[in-house]
């Protein structure tokens, strides 16, 4: 897609847009002036398409920051200014915005202006996230307004709307996707532009008192019992919250209450199962409509609640129908129950038109021609295949040169030897042939985690962080264990960008090449960690013509990990090698050759080393020239000479 | 053919183009008048691993997720793949399996054989087409690169569009230093007879 169809096209139009670009589409259509966002699957498409085109649009201010907190602090800055501001971040990002998002929930900027939507990308079956995380929750710890879309056109239509409703309450709105949303492609019709319209009629000091009267709990109360009424009465008149099939029976006497993705499968379960039921799809999340819901719920007997995954619908729901005396069944995750056999639906892992046809048929009995059963129990032998890191990728060499390293300093010190993982590509080195993970939680913890065994044991113990993540969060854990005199190696694999999001410029990275050319100041790591007074190392590969490389990595990390044991002093090492899929755009890649001849089957380089571009066939080793990306590593590794730069 | 709600599952591994093979299908199925819906699904599948993704369109709107056991066609970028998504076929074997030759193995794992293959396909379908894509494009074109407009060009006679439509969707989507090369792979997917079709 380029990017620039995502603000081309008038009224009217229609488009095959992701859910993410029919999002960018309706903030450009609500006059959006600023956006900032720290990438994260499946959130990231928002933030790169404003990156790309928001000169051209004439919007006031785009960043990718250096972490969601950042990114919430500077854009609600902007926001209380005056400014039409929109924020992105996938689950956990949310984690690390709260602390700001809390204080900035309770504000009341006084232009009239100011409108901030903060987009929330969750990612039930954590297709590409370390948890399952259902932000819906903090939601009612922020007391904001969220709103929920169930398609490419809603994502356009609701993010408009949450412009409205923040603009209108000076309240925040949070606009929750899923990955099955953000990354579903559809039609959308789109509507018209509206310029970034920022203005300078504003006084930023009365807002900021505003901020710091909100200490007083009656504004507090202000904040909860006036801008939250008003928003619950916007949810109980919104078309946002929808009862179709008003009129329809089935013998059942069931409703069923569902909303987002869940209510795109829903469709599909009913005509399935030849089944008609009255939906009432809820799109404001919070607060809920509660009249609408007892009005919706005394039709019933039975009611379904279907959502991703917490109970955050349902337990509402049974709340609304005991307050109000109502009689009726509410099916759906059972919020208190914790025994797995009975429920009809799982907190955990993504839904799915089946699960739920499979749900309704326990609750109605209806069999359906297709017995689904009978289908799910199939199972067939596959391969399994784990992910794997990109052929010639820097993280690799490093595991095998860490792998060469750990092996001898066992031998010398005689010591247990432990991993911190932190997130990104280098994460696959938790599986084998590699194995380095014995604790892994969020972005940023490998340093301090790795200081919290240290502290405590005999062992020796290695932080492995990515640069990117080091700049998200981990410079504080750094700073911690540099304070604490706490004997720990910590390895940097300084690959240049955010490579597991799509390869994204962090602080450090050496934009010069690249659409950001000298617009920012990259910061030069090891400056900035001698300051600290640390001992670091920098160990370079980016030219890919040293032969020793290898050696030589793996000889620094022997020597720092026998001071970090004998001596007792942190070390840090960071390992400058840049992520091939960047390296590959900048210049054609000099691909490898076997030479079978002098190849003898050793299998170091295609089941030790595990390049994927290595494969064998009849005992012949090769490398497969689609594949390779020409790191070189797999030459100076083979005891054979066996690997060369020319085809024989 | 029914049309109004067709469903088409794509397997296969982390970068072969799957989601942009969607795109151009999808688009020219929009332009078409259908309501269309893909799933993509990114992330770490992206690293080699396997991925599954959905292409549904009608006269409805469809969840980006089908049901099992309600696939139209499914279609599998390398050839065992496609036992991981099996479980979407019609059980009255009316599903068109379409299954590129392309063989991807893994070191110290045994590659499920292909009498093996061959008896759980026939289980589950009597329309099973495999097609030689990477030949096919390594022969026509000179590039692996045009499998998936290899394979484009083979599915069009399933699909209601015609092979304007897909060029036009081919143009919009490749860049002009990769167009010919793509377009060249469309062609002869088009005149591709499968290497074994039902009645062998
Ligand atoms: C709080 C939070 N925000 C965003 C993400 C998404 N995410 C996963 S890995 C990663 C960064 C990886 O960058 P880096 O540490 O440089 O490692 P690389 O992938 O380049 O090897 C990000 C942003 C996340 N997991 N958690
Ligand atoms: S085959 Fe060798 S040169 Fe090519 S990517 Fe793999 S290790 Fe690097
Ligand atoms: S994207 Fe870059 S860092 Fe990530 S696995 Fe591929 S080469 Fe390695």
């Amino acid at each position: 897609m380029s990017y620039d169809k995502i603000f081309k096209g008038k009224r009217g139009d229609e488009k095959f847009y992701l859910g993410n670009e029919a999002i960018v589409r309706g903030a450009l259509e609500s006059g959006i002036d600023v956006y900032t966002y720290y990438p994260g699957t499946p959130s990231s498409e928002v933030g790169e398409t404003f990156m790309e085109i928001f000169k051209e649009v004439g919007m006031k201010w785009v960043e990718r920051s250096i972490n969601e907190k950042v990114a919430i602090e500077v854009a609600g800055a902007a926001y209380a200014r005056g400014a039409t501001v929109m924020v992105g971040m996938k689950n956990v990002g949310l984690n690390v915005a709260s602390d700001p998002l809390f204080a900035l929930a309770t504000t009341r900027p006084k232009n009239k202006n100011s409108a901030m939507v903060i987009l929330v990308a969750d990612d039930p079956q954590q297709h590409s996230s370390a948890v399952e995380m259902d932000s819906r929750y903090f939601l009612k710890i922020f007391k904001i307004p969220a709103l929920e879309p169930s398609n490419p056109q809603e994502c356009l239509e609701f993010t408009k709307e949450a412009f409205k409703i923040s603009r209108e309450l000076k309240l925040p709105v949070i606009l929750r996707t899923v990955t099955m949303i953000s990354h579903a492609r559809s039609n959308v019709i789109v509507g018209e532009i509206k310029p970034s319209g920022i203005r300078d009629d504003f006084n930023l000091s009365k807002e900021v008192n505003v901020a710091l009267r909100l200490y007083f709990l009656e504004l507090k109360e202000e904040h909860i019992y006036n801008r939250l009424n008003q928003a619950l009465e916007i949810s109980e008149n919104s078309p946002l919250n929808k009862i179709e099939n008003e009129n329809i029976k089935n013998k059942f006497d069931l409703g069923i209450i569902t909303s987002g993705v869940s209510y795109s499968y829903v469709g599909d379960t009913l005509d399935f199962l030849e089944l008609e039921a009255p939906i009432l799809k809820i799109g404001f999340i919070n607060p809920l409509p509660e009249r609408k819901i007892v009005v919706f719920l005394k039709q019933f007997k039975q009611i379904f609640v279907i959502e991703e995954n917490d109970t955050y619908l349902e337990t509402q729901i049974l709340a609304i129908a005991h307050k109000n005396s109502l009689n009726v069944k509410i099916h759906g995750k059972d919020p208190f129950s914790y025994s797995k056999e009975n429920k009809l639906l799982s907190i955990v892992g993504e839904l799915n038109p089946t699960k739920i046809a499979l749900a309704l048929m326990k609750i109605t009995d209806i069999k359906p021609k297709i017995d689904l059963n009978q289908i799910s129990k199939k199972k067939y032998d596959t391969l399994a295949r784990n992910p794997i890191m990109c052929p010639g990728c820097p993280h690799r060499t490093t595991g095998y040169a860490l792998q060469k390293a750990i092996k001898k300093i066992k031998l010398i010190s005689g010591k247990n030897i432990y991993f911190y993982q932190d997130i990104g590509c280098y994460t696959l080195l938790a599986f084998p042939p590699f194995s380095f993970a014995n604790v892994k939680y969020c972005m940023g913890s490998s340093i301090a985690l790795a200081q919290g065994v240290a502290q405590t044991s005999e062992s020796f113990n290695i932080a492995i962080i990515g640069d990117g993540t080091f700049f998200h969060s981990g410079i504080p854990a750094l700073l911690n264990g540099i304070y604490n005199k706490t004997p720990i190696l910590v390895l940097i694999l300084d690959n240049g960008w955010i490579g597991m999001t799509g390869q994204q410029p962090h602080p450090g990275s050496d934009t010069r090449y690249y659409k950001e050319g000298s617009s920012k100041k990259a910061i030069n790591l090891e400056e900035f960690l001698n300051g600290t007074g640390a001992n670091v190392n920098v160990i370079k590969h980016y030219e890919n013509n040293d032969n020793e490389y290898f050696l030589k990595l793996s000889k620094l990390i022997y020597e720092k990990s026998l001071d970090v044991i004998n001596n007792k002093n942190l070390h840090v090492i960071i390992i400058k090698d840049e992520c091939i899929q960047k390296t590959i755009k900048r210049q054609a890649p000099v691909l490898r050759y076997i030479d079978n001849e002098l190849c003898n089957n050793c299998g170091i380089c295609y089941r030790k080393f595990l390049c994927p571009a290595i494969d064998i066939s009849e005992e012949l080793v090769y490398i497969d020239q689609n594949l390779c990306l020409g790191c070189g590593i797999c030459e100076m590794i083979c005891p054979n000479k066996a690997i060369h730069r020319e085809e024989l | 053919m029914n049309f109004d709600s067709y469903t088409i599952v794509v397997t296969g591994l982390g970068g072969q183009g799957l989601i942009r093979f969607l795109q151009i299908l999808g688009n020219a199925l929009m332009i078409k008048g259908y309501k269309v819906m893909t799933s993509e699904t990114h992330g770490l599948s992206q690293r080699g691993g396997k991925v599954s993704c959905f292409l549904r369109f009608g006269n409805k709107l469809p969840a980006p997720i089908p049901m099992i056991g309600s696939a139209d066609i499914i279609l599998s970028l390398e050839e065992s793949s496609i036992l991981d998504v099996l479980y979407y076929a019609k059980p009255d074997k009316s599903t068109n399996l379409i299954i590129s030759t392309y063989e991807k193995q893994q070191i110290d794992t045994k590659y499920p054989s292909l009498e093996y293959l061959l008896s759980v396909l026939y289980e589950n379908s009597e329309n099973i087409y495999f097609i030689p894509v990477s030949e096919i494009a390594v022969k026509h074109t000179g590039n692996l690169k045009a499998m998936n407009s290899v394979i484009l060009g083979y599915i069009l006679k399933f699909l209601p569009l015609d092979s304007n439509d897909l060029e036009e969707s081919l143009i919009q989507h490749f860049s002009e230093k990769n167009l010919e090369l793509n377009l060249k792979g469309f062609k002869e997917g088009q005149k591709l007879q499968s290497i074994l079709s039902e009645n062998e």
